[in-house]
């Protein structure tokens, strides 16, 4: 059973990446994060279970709460592109590259 | 029957997981990563971690999804759905991401550790809660004064970015 768990966090961790890399919208990127996150978090909780050391589900704490304040910075800078901008495509956000 | 309900959340997540990253309306988006978010809370409870899923539950489920939710209720619906889907060079993303996928999965099947010792000594007094706090606030308690000083920092810096200039305030 080890590896259909290893299997499935890195399909979440490889469906979150390809997200983060094909979609336009800022949201759904940050949506697509919160998976590959998610990924790696089962991926410690299956390591802690099969170890046998409950410091795996620790760790998972830890990333949760370092997921809540990256969306939450993320979600504030959405919001203020989009009173800047008036738009959420990552397409419009390239003030830096002139 | 542990196999068979493996199979349903794990074919959960990964829908899931897909719906998230395809789906063109934004919304909708949201509603199959709060399923994924639900199937993997089975998964932990499964793998003997049932404080962790009443975790998953509360903060990413609740907290995490209901955060983006509302912002999402805030903007416009036009602005919000009628953009393009997909960036221009999508091709490439999916043959990376395909790859990553193919190089954990070797990884996956080459890796060997020794699993006698699977499911012990994660209860005390045939609670997981209690071996939990136990570990975290004997041998964790740095780093979780550091996670709460983090939250604190993610807080003003999120108010510090939302708030209006003061050159357009005039």
């Amino acid at each position: 059973m080890l590896i259909e768990y290893m299997i499935v966090s890195a399909l979440l961790f490889a469906i979150g990446a390809t997200g983060a890399m094909i979609r336009r919208n800022f949201i759904v990127i940050l949506m697509s994060l919160e998976l590959m996150l998610n990924g790696a978090g089962m991926l410690l909780i299956t390591m802690s279970y099969y170890l046998g050391n409950v410091s795996g589900q620790i760790m998972f704490i830890f990333v949760a709460a370092v997921a809540a304040s990256e969306t939450a910075i993320g979600l504030a800078i959405v919001v203020m592109m989009y009173k800047r901008k008036g738009s959420i495509d990552i397409n419009d956000f390239s003030m830096l590259k002139k | 029957m542990t196999q068979i309900v493996f199979f349903i959340l794990s074919l959960g997540t990964i829908i899931g997981a897909l719906g998230t990253i395809l789906c063109k309306n934004a919304y909708y988006s949201a509603m199959w990563m709060i399923s994924t978010f639900v199937s993997m809370a089975g998964l932990f409870v499964m793998l003997n971690a049932p404080f962790v899923a009443m975790l998953q539950i509360i903060v990413y489920a609740g907290a995490i999804a209901i955060l983006i939710l509302f912002v999402m209720m805030l903007m416009d619906r036009r602005v919000l759905n009628n953009k393009e889907r997909f960036n221009p060079q999508y091709f490439w993303g999916i043959i990376l991401g395909v790859g990553l996928f193919s190089d954990l999965a070797v990884l996956a099947f080459k890796f060997r550790i020794n699993i006698t010792n699977a499911g012990k000594s994660l209860t005390l007094h045939g609670s997981n809660t209690k071996m939990v706090g136990d570990v975290l606030f004997k041998h964790y308690l740095f780093p979780f004064e550091i996670i709460a000083i983090i939250l604190l920092i993610a807080l003003i810096g999120a108010i510090v970015l939302t708030k209006k200039d003061e050159e357009e305030a005039r």
